[in-house]
């Protein structure tokens, strides 16, 4: 039975009617999506929902803002499946086309993997926000957040403000610093923007690998933002690359001598993404709940609690908020991206690499 | 069973009663084959899933598991100096932590079998706590302690050894795994010396020996079955463990785990991942057997074999005066080792409880920043905390049981029958404590297909049994072994039926060995992340996957404070039981 595309949940008028434009411009290009998904089912009541998150924060916004709307409107169940992305991602590989999760989350490189691997699907104009999501936000699933990687340093340690990526190698930082440990969202990003400010890139990282080594030894090398919290609530270390979301409610609520930079050469993307399962048996609820998710509301919560950057371009913030995030065209197209498919390819090796130069 | 026979000639002299009685003919293999069908329904499976995957070529993540096996990821491994060095350090690394472990343990479980009847259950629960915290909070108390002006490094520097660096060193992983696995061989221990004959250490003492001598020649031989059991978990756990060194050892610090989950998770590498498992199983397989054969070597009269020692070993070899002045150093040391065992213990409890009341968000913060019970509003209020509660408990309780119904019959045919190379036997039995967790996940989510046919709450309960009852095994072959049979002989020559004798004199005994090995199983299932992590479902999540899932994105204070309630449980709950059964061996006083 072929759903109909009208948005179901839209309560906002302003909402609605730009709705209602997107709709007819995407229906286009969503005609093929929609065809394909004809054989979906309609929403119906004591339908379930399985969606694979992370806990805290995460699971209290989107409680509040997809699954208690869709469970008042359609009488369906949203069960969380609460961990980590490398279980998630493993359990949805493990069950491929006979999935348990109808939406999950992953991070930007393995998102994009997983449509590869016939994991996930792409995404479609189906989920009406679609239409309002930054160019970056619409490969490998829906982008939900932006919450890009920077360097971040003490600024009673290191008093000479640090603006771009190269200060790392200055001498009065270097002995201070806690590496981002590679693979990880961080070390990825640390490791990219080393070899493209030493004129590399993510096709030649020889550069990079060369220039971290000259780093050591490290002050340590930290594997978790709550470590690197704790290096520097210790004093163990003074800088480091790290999400700026985190690190800003860090230093605001309990470390004020840490600045969240912005470098010049611009900060490395990375982001969370909705994913739909291929198989998946609940379709359409799984694009309603990617559209709420998507929605002004829950974005602006997002922003608000965590300081995750919206990917959709109709949420209004306000200024001084703005401020502390990306927003807009001009400063999503600033974000650093890289060639995903290349730098999950050589994961592997740079693992290998980074395990005998750069640690231990 | 009557045919077994007192040979005291035969058993060193003094030695409790128990240790003069013959393995009997029975059937071990009805006995032990409940436990070995379970194990074989939960574990064998996913074990010939991690072995054969081990000899896959490397491929892309979905090729099936063909028989075309190669040995070349067994080769890059030992071929390659950087996997022998880890592979090395972790062992050594392991050795440390247990050697730490007995050393510390010893005056802890002498202190908790000395300790009044009813101040037990608390102490127990002091001892427990490093179970009942999270991890990473754990971690955090391991940080302040060591960190550059903390504790320690205090104390280095008083005794004038300037600024040393611990932090994110193998000496910090090292301490956070004592820490955390100290307790496994403390209840090893505890019973071990509740069952000991007081009056043993009396005729010593009569007979001119001072308390080092005692101890070294009447309280470590006759320990030597439970410190066995002690050794083996702790060496295999802190062979296979990862997480505390990823939090301590600051990526500086590599050990086996961390490239199996590296392997596995990150880089998707099922068959490199499973080869490394594969060695480090190896290796801990090994490591069993020799702990299994040099304590069998030493206690020679469990099998009725005249002491194997070599000639003159039983005698003193130091001077009277060097055992003076033993004997004077003794008793401090045995402080010593206490307030510091029970310091590591105990530290990172308050740090929890005070963090509970902490005025940040993020769990891990070092200095206090104002009083709030926002944290306990959050979790009580949550009413999916509780749930999740609820499942762990049920799950941990329904696990406990059944581990103990299929322990109890094994440890009595480990320890009276005789068996077909028992060392073996048991060596086999304890493979699921010597494969890594992250493997045994590995192994379950090429068989997640299956397993999610099962209803969820079974799936877990197989997994978990498989989990716990090795642990169990350990503890309670020791226990059994020193049940005093001359008393079942009593019974039974006084009429008694087997089940009056089972009830109203093996049962007391016991009991302190089963609420011991209850208690740790329990907590083992309760605090169980690593697989549960992969099989959970929205139903069956339990707590520890709850809180483990809110570490993942931010450590928040509500962590605290759910674990600041579990201890609060937990030290009622055995309060409670402490009234209900007997902690201690009050008869042999």
């Amino acid at each position: 039975m072929k759903r109909s595309p009208a948005p179901l949940v839209i309560t906002d008028p302003a909402r609605r009617r730009a709705g209602r434009l997107l709709l007819s411009a995407a229906a286009v290009g969503a005609a093929p999506a929609l065809m394909l998904n004809s054989a979906r089912a309609q929403i119906k009541r004591g339908d379930t929902l399985t969606v694979g998150i992370w806990g805290g924060a995460q699971e209290r916004i989107t409680r509040e803002h997809c699954a208690k709307p869709l469970e008042d409107k359609y009488g369906v169940k949203i069960n969380f499946v609460l961990g980590g992305t490398p279980d998630r991602r493993a359990r949805a590989y493990a069950e491929r086309g006979r999935p348990s999760f109808d939406v999950l989350y992953l991070n930007i490189f393995e998102s994009r993997q997983a449509v590869k691997d016939g994991v996930t699907q792409a995404p479609t104009a189906a989920v009406p926000q679609f239409a309002n999501l930054y160019d970056i936000a619409r490969v490998g699933g829906y982008g939900v957040a932006f919450n890009p990687v920077t360097v971040v340093y003490d600024k009673e340690v290191i008093t000479r403000p640090m603006t771009s990526w190269a200060d790392f190698w200055r001498p009065d930082v270097k002995g201070r610093i806690a590496w981002p440990s590679y693979p990880g969202a961080q070390g990825t990003a640390a490791l990219l923007m080393t070899a493209k400010v030493f004129g590399g890139s993510e096709t030649n990282v020889d550069v990079a690998f060369r220039k971290i080594a000259e780093l050591k030894p490290f002050a340590a090398i930290q594997s978790s933002q709550d470590q690197l919290f704790g290096m520097f609530d210790q004093r163990v270390a003074a800088a480091s690359a790290e999400f700026g979301s985190f690190t800003r409610s860090y230093a605001e609520s309990r470390n004020p001598r840490i600045v969240v930079a912005s470098p010049a050469e611009g900060q490395a993307i990375a982001a969370n993404f909705a994913c739909i399962t291929v198989g998946t048996r609940n379709q359409a609820l799984a694009e309603e709940w990617i559209n709420l998710h998507l929605s002004p509301a829950c974005q602006k919560a997002y922003a608000e609690q965590i300081y995750y950057s919206p990917t959709v371009r109709n949420v209004n913030l306000p200024a001084d908020l703005r401020a502390k995030l990306i927003i807009g065209d001009d400063q999503v197209k600033k974000l650093i991206d890289f060639d995903w498919d290349h730098v999950i390819r050589m994961q592997p090796q740079w693992t290998q690499r980074f395990a005998r130069e750069i640690a231990g | 069973m009557t045919g077994a026979q007192a040979s005291a000639g035969t058993a060193v002299p003094g030695v409790a009663a128990a240790a003069s009685w013959e393995p009997t003919r029975g059937r071990p293999l009805l006995s032990l084959s409940p436990l070995v069908l379970w194990l074989a329904a939960g574990f064998a499976l996913p074990m010939a899933v991690v072995a054969l995957l081990s000899l896959q070529p490397a491929g892309e993540v979905f090729a099936p598991i063909g028989l075309d096996l190669t040995a070349a990821h067994f080769q890059q491994i030992l071929g390659d100096g950087y996997y022998l060095g880890i592979l090395g350090r972790t062992l050594l690394l392991a050795l440390g932590v247990t050697t730490a472990c007995v050393l510390l343990g010893y005056p802890v479980a002498a202190w908790l079998a000395a300790v009044p009847g009813r101040w037990k259950s608390v102490a127990i629960a002091v001892v427990l706590v490093p179970l009942l915290t999270n991890v990473v909070v754990r971690s955090l108390g391991v940080m302040l302690l060591l960190a550059p002006g903390g504790a320690v490094s205090g104390l280095l520097s008083l005794v004038g050894l300037g600024d040393v660096r611990l932090l994110f060193t193998w000496f910090a992983v090292g301490v956070a795994l004592t820490q955390v696995f100290l307790p496994f061989m403390i209840m090893a221990l505890y019973d071990g010396l509740q069952g000991q004959d007081r009056r043993l250490l009396e005729a010593a003492n009569g007979l001119g020996a001072g308390p080092t001598r005692a101890f070294l020649g009447v309280t470590l031989p006759l320990t030597l079955p439970a410190l066995r059991g002690g050794i083996v978990v702790v060496f295999l756990l802190s062979s296979t463990a990862y997480v505390s060194a990823t939090l301590l050892g600051g990526k500086k610090v590599v050990v086996s785990g961390m490239l199996v989950m590296q392997e596995a998770m990150a880089l998707l590498n099922y068959p490199f991942a499973a080869a490394l498992a594969m060695v480090m199983l190896a290796c801990s397989v090994l490591a069993t057997l020799v702990v299994n054969l040099s304590v069998g070597r030493l206690t020679p009269w469990l099998a009725l074999r005249p002491p194997g020692l070599p000639r003159g070993s039983r005698r003193p070899a130091l001077s009277a005066p060097a055992w003076r002045v033993a004997d004077r150093l003794g008793p401090w040391l045995y402080r010593g080792l206490l307030a510091l065992a029970l310091g590591l213990l105990l530290f990172p409890m308050v740090l929890v409880v005070v963090a509970s009341f902490n005025d940040v968000p993020q769990a891990t913060v070092a200095g206090f920043r104002g009083f709030t019970w926002r944290w306990y509003e959050m979790v009580l209020d949550n009413e999916r905390y509780l749930q999740a509660l609820w499942i762990s408990v049920q799950l941990a309780g329904a696990t406990v049981l059944i581990a103990l119904l299929l322990t109890v019959p094994a440890a009595f045919a480990l320890a009276r029958q005789r068996l077909w190379r028992p060392e073996l036997v048991v060596a086999l039995l304890m493979l699921p404590l010597a494969l890594p967790g992250i493997a045994k996940a590995v192994g379950m989510l090429k068989l997640l297909q299956w397993f999610n046919q099962i209803p969820p709450f079974l799936g877990l309960l197989l997994v978990h049994v498989v989990m716990v009852a090795p642990f169990m095994l350990a503890m309670l072959r020791a226990s059994v072994g020193a049940l005093d049979r001359s008393l079942e002989e009593a019974s039974q020559g006084l009429g008694g039926r087997p089940a009056t004798t089972w009830w109203r004199v093996i049962l007391p005994q016991l009991a302190p060995g089963l609420v011991a090995a209850g208690v740790i199983g329990f907590l083992i299932s309760f605090g169980e992340v690593t697989v549960t992590a992969f099989l959970v479902t929205a139903q069956t999540q339990t707590l520890p996957v709850r809180i483990y899932a809110e570490a993942t994105f931010s450590l928040e204070n509500t962590v605290n404070a759910v674990s600041t309630l579990i201890i609060a449980a937990t030290v009622l709950t055995l309060a409670l039981l402490g009234r209900f059964v007997r902690l201690d061996h009050a008869w042999r006083r």
